[in-house]
């Protein structure tokens, strides 16, 4: 079990790519990655979850934590995702009220700012 | 649902130290006897976030009060329905110094709330001479057509 992140920038966004399951094991590379994020300069990112396979309550915790770092600097937090199993946690916890969800990256990219 | 107090005898029992990096094998061995047993998708999804939830909690307790006991689970078949019984010898969360998590989230409430509204008929218990016994249910096949529950916040 393994946590594959990859990092691109699409004009004033950066695109986080996750691929692989987020739990208590690896969610704090995830968590390493949005603070460096965060520390390099980039408070608009996009979260692309859609080659996840397990999200945890972990997970969610990192995935809020850098929620409140990029809001810090009036940045977003934009989460890119269509897998029923995967939303199901985001509905569960109330956290599609704090999510902007979208279904492409690209959607994400375009979306006003909130 | 107590396997070893009379009650249903377990389809699968397994035991590991309380090391995060095994959590992915579990929920593997998991989603598999549920399929076995004839879950559907949804569900088996479902038993999986329940049971990597409730074992993150104990392996985190676990490790705060310096602690390797193995945590134990039964995966018990029933006629129409599939249940997971868990249990540790952690320490009562109140007792364990440092508190959980790292101060973003409490993610150890929201595991916990997040396993209530995924199964059915969680029951918690404390074993005698320190620990804990977290045990729940899920119907087999097709799901019930009532809608999601509401949102925990």
């Amino acid at each position: 079990m393994d946590l594959d992140l990859n990092v691109r920038k699409e004009g004033d966004h950066s695109v986080l790519e996750v691929a692989g399951e987020i739990d208590v094991y690896t969610a704090p590379k995830l968590r390493e990655q949005l603070i460096e994020l965060v520390s390099d300069g980039s408070y608009d990112i996009v979260v692309d979850l859609e080659k996840v396979d397990f999200l945890d309550s972990t997970g969610l915790g990192v995935l809020v934590g850098g929620l409140k770092r990029v809001r810090n600097h009036d940045g977003s937090l934009q989460l890119v995702c269509t897998q029923e199993k995967i939303l199901k946690i985001f509905r569960i916890t109330g956290l599609t009220k704090v999510f902007p969800i979208h279904s492409s990256v690209g959607d994400a990219i375009s979306a006003p700012a909130t | 649902m107590d396997a070893e107090a009379g009650g249903s005898p377990a389809t699968v029992r397994l035991a590991f130290p309380p090391e995060p990096r095994l959590l992915g094998t579990v929920r593997l061995v998991v989603g598999t006897v549920a399929r076995k047993a004839g879950m559907g998708a949804e569900g088996i999804e479902d038993l999986k976030v329940a049971v990597s939830e409730t074992c993150a909690v104990a392996v985190g307790d676990l490790h705060r009060a310096g602690r390797q006991d193995p945590i134990e689970i039964d995966l018990l078949e029933g006629p129409d329905r599939f249940g997971i019984e868990v249990r540790d010898r952690a320490p009562a969360a109140d007792q364990i110094p440092g508190g959980p998590g790292d101060g973003e989230v409490d993610d150890r409430s929201l595991g916990l709330a997040l396993v209530g509204a995924l199964v059915d008929d969680l029951k918690t218990a404390t074993l005698e001479g320190g620990g804990n016994r977290t045990s729940f249910w899920l119907r087999r096949g097709p799901e019930p057509p009532d809608p999601l529950p509401p949102p925990l916040t």
